[in-house]
């Protein structure tokens, strides 16, 4: 761990950028928070007189935008590896009804009614994350501020009222000075991590509609193109893995859309 | 199994070990912190046994991250088996 290595945050845009992801995790969570409860105690409140129903498919409609919404923040701001994603033609231009199964059937709806469920708490926690080091990492600098304009802290018995009391607060502010950014990095690196998990998923039918899409274009190819293919199509992340493509593959291939044939160490995949 | 199967079979032992040791570090910060209370607790002369409300609250989510870490499986492992085993039953 060198100087260079706890400074070079200050000239990078990314710590800025995550900073503001932090702070603005507590009124995005208070939002997001209240819109889901509030949505869901009166859709299901009111579903016995059927008024709820369509307050519900409001409210799961609602929680696609805010997600998508929350998604694009994340890959931008904390640079959250999310999947650019893809729909089936039939989806794409499906009537309403084909839509509203969607909605409902999907596992990412849920996921990001889960993600808009703890926003509140995770952005409370990146919201006091944020405020605590910078009021560390700044406190020596503010102190002579508040001792001119009367204000003075208190530890204690002891209340610091003078300058050359206030010096006690610049060991404290050195260290954050120096810790600080890199501290607020590791802690955006668990929101990254969390957007990504629970923002970044990719359905199985998307996958397997991208993979029989690859095979449509190149003819034959083995899963090692497939996942290169995909990664440019689809971006790198979690929610690309050699795992997610077996399955993809297997699954094609036990429903008889995929063919496959041995050539050497690798197996070659075509559309049937 | 291909290469590009055994690829995704090293990954998923590599995920399984990261789900383990993270387990067992998880657990060995609760049973430090439980050791303490208890000697906290022992030490004050409290006759109320205070230190079970963290031991069974915190428990809980312990032994919820011990049934990830070895219980259960991830969906696409078990995708993999049913069309693996699909694929097998096909004549």
């Amino acid at each position: 761990m060198s100087l260079s290595w706890l400074l070079s945050p200050y000239s990078e845009p990314g710590t800025y950028r995550a900073i503001a992801y932090l702070l603005l995790g507590l009124p995005l969570g208070i939002l997001a928070f209240t819109f889901v409860v509030t949505g869901l105690s009166v859709g299901l409140g009111l579903t016995v007189t059927l008024v709820g129903i369509p307050v519900l498919v409001a409210t799961l409609l609602g929680v696609r935008a805010l997600a998508g919404f929350e998604r694009e923040l994340a890959a931008t701001l904390l640079e959250a590896p999310m999947p650019r994603h893809i729909r089936a033609p039939h989806q794409a231009n499906g009537f309403w009804w084909g839509r509203l199964v969607e909605l409902l059937t999907e596992r990412r709806t849920y996921a990001e009614l889960g993600f808009l469920i703890l926003r509140l708490p995770m952005g409370i926690a990146d919201f006091v994350v944020v405020v605590t080091i910078l009021s560390l990492a700044l406190g020596a600098f503010a102190q002579p501020i508040l001792i001119t304009a009367g204000i003075h802290t208190e530890f204690g018995s002891w209340t610091v009222d003078t300058y050359p009391e206030a010096l006690v607060f610049v060991p404290i502010s050195v260290v954050y000075l120096l810790a600080g950014p890199r501290l607020l990095l590791a802690w955006a690196s668990v929101s990254r991590r969390f957007a990504s998990a629970m923002l970044g998923q990719l359905e199985t039918h998307e996958l397997k509609v991208a993979i029989a899409d690859v095979l449509t274009r190149s003819g034959r190819a083995d899963a090692f193109t497939i996942l290169d293919q995909l990664s440019l199509r689809l971006g790198r992340g979690p929610f690309l893995s050699p795992t997610r493509v077996e399955a993809g593959l297997l699954a094609l291939q036990s429903t008889g859309q995929v063919t496959s044939n041995r050539e050497g160490s690798r197996i070659q995949y075509t559309l049937a | 199994m291909d290469e590009f199967g055994e690829l995704a079979v090293r990954e998923r032992e590599a995920k399984r070990i990261a789900r383990r040791q993270w387990f067992w570090l998880h657990f060995a910060v609760y049973a430090t912190s439980q050791i303490f209370l208890v000697i906290v607790w022992a030490l004050s002369a409290a006759t109320y046994p205070w230190y079970i409300y963290p031991l069974f609250g915190w428990g809980i989510f312990v032994a919820a991250h011990a049934v990830f870490a070895f219980v259960i499986r991830h969906p696409d492992e078990i995708l993999i088996q049913q069309a693996a085993k699909r694929l097998e039953d096909q004549p």
